[in-house]
């Protein structure tokens, strides 16, 4: 193919953000490049969400000493599966370094649609509660914007991907815009009028609020339950950017998507004080080529994109490009995991459910909401839902033959599990930085993250498993267990913060429009941008501030200021 | 041997004409040959017949296919060649071999050729023994549906959780012993058990 150079604008990253990116940009008439470091995939052939067990070699237990040797980081998140560990990238390829006893799991997707392959799909508004947190507690620097100013593109976003949940009318958690809600099965129900009857309506348990259709939604077919959509969705059901926002940007006629494409810096004139184009590996012949435009979107991920702009280190910005605030890298935030109790709900054994329903139930943040919690500042929410145990409850049992047959043919008793997400403090010393030491196997300089929760972030995690519990014994349950697991910092696989927006440059590398405040011409709107962490699921933020971001971007260009 | 020879080999019986000695290793010729394709790769004869026997004791043929039926060995054969890690693999091999040496001292002969009666007192013993294992260990971590196990170092809890893994996720397993659907088509979070079986049947 004819290799076009010059574009209005560059999108590097086709994941979560750099789709929005794509489907903005084109949609507003900009020729525009994507970059993605990773390879193309086609739906017909690549997604396996219908490949049943019997199908695969090792029937769900994985291909363990390829992931051993190739994936050990990956393989520690539940989706890097048997079905879809060719979603993740190869340790191998793609290294990284951490501190001794400071341990940051890293799990990463390259390929066309990033990510949003095999998401979580959980989509959650932030609110006024925490955009003021910073400012009222005096930690790290203010956010720039309110939810008034990101509203409007909350709905904008929702409106397009299609979420489906449960009004509440909550102010720490507002409303999206509604498809119809998943119901909640027998045993999340009973746990939910238990709760409420318990805890005078201050904990709620509601259905998960998913970027997942529960009917027809812009030539996007409802869910029909098969369950792992991680392995990708052929009627195009859950939102990835595969699914919905590339084809948009695609429908445009503006959009270049280059696949096998590793970004190895931004090049910047020192003279127009613009960022002039990308320098790309091909990732299969190795060839270096350079390709031009007025824009640039970083949209690779919190830690990729801060790894670029290290990598384009001028002598001006000996730091990293856009990095006179010398706070690219730090700040690094993820939500801190592990806390939370699970057990077995009495009764039901009449009732199971039908269908496979790729979402779990909400419990939306009650900690320091109304009253004030004294052992650690913000707070958490819960996920997690029943489901009655299989046939795996049957391997320490000690019965067999033809009754213990029958008894494992039908489900065992009602289990529940409650696993809180909890908001993470921005602190300076959780930072990345280059480890030029050490390269990918593009021969790229690769990070260094030094990153540990804090001690509030412990005891927000201890206090999970106390709130967990007690909702558990409030239902009823037996056989409560309290857990509260040592998961490390990258393991709610929520990483942000690298590159936070703000008011004053000397503080922050973005300014409320996620424009770099050194390069006008350069934006980044993944989780670098955040400037705290909210404990919900941040996609959906992310999204909606690359839509404004961009929406700013072309009206800047329209006036002629870039 | 050629690969068409081998295929010929394992295809037509024509194996069961050379001397036993022989046999393992023109098997194993021709499985070499064959690559994935093949049926049996750690377990020898013997071992094959004593895991499908334990496997069909567990999972028994009854109105719905049985472990033999949906070839439970092969899968386990598998993950003992395939997935195990050296340790695990000998574990497992010793607590096969242990299981002949049960049954020797009992009652004068291998597990494969004892009585139904015999086999069943021998699980059952195996089970007691897992059990208070289990019990001393207090190992109450719950892992993800399809994360590896941990490494166990009982045997009997190892081949019933490839048994029993390699039973339900098989076709007739998943489909027929269970109500496994690839594309359900809808979700129902509350159904009267009979209900959901008529649901499925209409």
């Amino acid at each position: 193919m004819r290799d076009e150079k010059t574009y209005d604008a560059i999108v590097i990253g086709s994941g979560m953000t750099g789709g929005w990116a794509a489907k903005e940009l084109t949609e507003n008439g900009l020729k525009t490049l994507v970059l993605e470091a990773g390879r193309s995939i086609v739906p017909e052939e690549d997604y396996v969400e219908h490949v049943p067990p019997w199908e695969v070699k090792f029937r769900g237990m994985r291909d363990r000493h390829r992931q051993l040797e190739d994936q050990p980081i990956q393989s520690t998140c539940y989706a890097c599966d048997e079905w879809s560990a060719k979603f993740f990238v190869s340790d191998k390829e793609h290294p990284y370094t951490t501190e001794p006893g400071k341990p940051f799991r890293w799990i990463r997707g390259r390929q066309v649609g990033g990510r949003s392959i095999m998401w979580g799909r959980q989509v959650y508004r932030w609110s006024d509660l925490d955009f003021e947190a910073n400012l009222r507690q005096g930690i790290a620097i203010d956010w720039p914007i309110r939810y008034a100013d990101i509203a409007p593109w909350y709905d904008y976003v929702e409106d397009f991907i299609g979420i489906s949940g449960e009004a509440l009318g909550l102010s720490q958690l507002p409303d999206s815009k509604f498809l119809p809600p998943m119901q909640l099965n027998c045993a999340e129900m009973a746990v939910r009028d238990a709760i409420a009857r318990h805890f005078g309506g201050e904990r709620v348990l509601t259905i998960g609020r998913v970027a997942i259709l529960t009917k027809d939604h812009r030539e996007r077919a409802a869910c029909h339950y098969c369950g792992p959509c991680e392995r990708g969705c052929i009627t195009r059901s859950y939102f990835s950017s595969l699914n919905a926002t590339l084809p948009a940007a695609e429908k445009t006629g503006r959009m270049t998507l280059r696949p096998h494409s590793v970004v190895h810096s931004v090049s910047f004139d020192r003279r127009t004080r613009r960022a002039t184009g990308v320098r790309v590996i091909d990732a299969k012949t190795r060839a270096i080529s350079e390709f031009h435009g007025k824009l640039i979107f970083l949209c690779a991920s919190a830690l990729e994109s801060v790894r670029i702009l290290f990598n384009s280190a001028t002598s001006e910005f000996s730091n990293g490009l856009a990095n006179s605030s010398g706070e690219l890298g730090h700040n690094l935030m993820d939500h801190v995991k592990g806390g939370g109790a699970g057990a077995f709900i009495p009764g039901g054994q009449d009732q199971v459910v039908f269908g496979r329903r790729p979402n779990g139930i909400y419990i939306p943040r009650f900690r320091n909401v109304k009253t004030k919690q004294v052992e650690f500042l913000r707070g958490y929410g819960f996920q997690g839902g029943g489901d009655r145990e299989g046939w795996e409850r049957g391997i320490a049992q000690t019965g067999f033959g033809p009754e213990f047959k029958k008894s494992l043919s039908r489900p065992g008793p009602w289990r529940f599990t409650f696993n809180g997400y909890g908001e993470c403090l921005p602190n300076h010393d959780n930072y990345a930085e280059l480890d030029k030491e050490k390269a990918d196997a593009w021969g790229i300089p690769v990070l260094k993250i030094h990153c540990a929760f804090g001690e509030n972030e412990y005891a927000i995690r201890k206090d999970m498993s106390i709130a967990a519990a007690e909702m558990l014994a409030a239902a009823g349950a037996r056989d409560i267990e309290p857990f509260t697991d040592d998961d490390p910092p990258g393991f709610s696989i929520h990483e942000m913060g690298t590159a936070r927006m703000g008011r004053d440059p000397k503080t922050s590398v973005l300014n409320s429009y996620n424009q770099a405040h050194d390069v006008k011409n350069l934006f980044i709107t993944d989780g670098g941008a955040m400037v705290s962490s909210s404990c919900v699921n941040p996609s959906l933020t992310y999204m909606a501030l690359t839509a404004r971001a961009c929406d700013y971007a072309v009206q800047q260009m329209k006036r002629g200021d870039l | 041997m050629n690969r068409r020879d081998a295929l010929r080999l394992l295809a037509t019986g024509a194996a069961l004409q050379l001397a036993p000695g022989n046999l393992l290793a023109a098997l194993r010729e021709a499985r070499a040959l064959l690559g994935t394709q093949t049926t049996v790769h750690t377990l020898d004869l013997h071992q094959h017949a004593t895991v499908t026997a334990i496997a069909e004791l567990i999972i028994p043929r009854t109105d719905t296919p049985g472990a033999t039926d949906v070839r439970v060995t092969e899968f386990i054969d598998l993950i003992v060649t395939e997935w195990y890690d050296v340790e695990e693999r000998t574990h497992f091999l010793n607590g096969l071999a242990d299981v002949d040496v049960r049954t020797q001292a009992l009652f004068g002969r291998n597990f494969v050729d004892s009585s139904p009666g015999q086999q069943t007192q021998i699980l059952t013993v195996l089970g007691q023994q897992m059990a208070e294992e289990a019990n001393a260990l207090q190992d109450h971590a719950r892992q993800y549906q399809d994360s590896p196990p941990e490494p166990n170092k009982n045997f009997y809890y190892m081949v019933r959780g490839l048994t029993l893994r390699g039973y339900y996720t098989s076709e007739a397993g998943a489909t027929r012993e269970l109500d496994f659907q690839i594309v359900p088509g809808r979700f129902n979070g509350c159904v009267d058990v009979r209900a959901s079986r008529e649901d499925r049947e209409n």
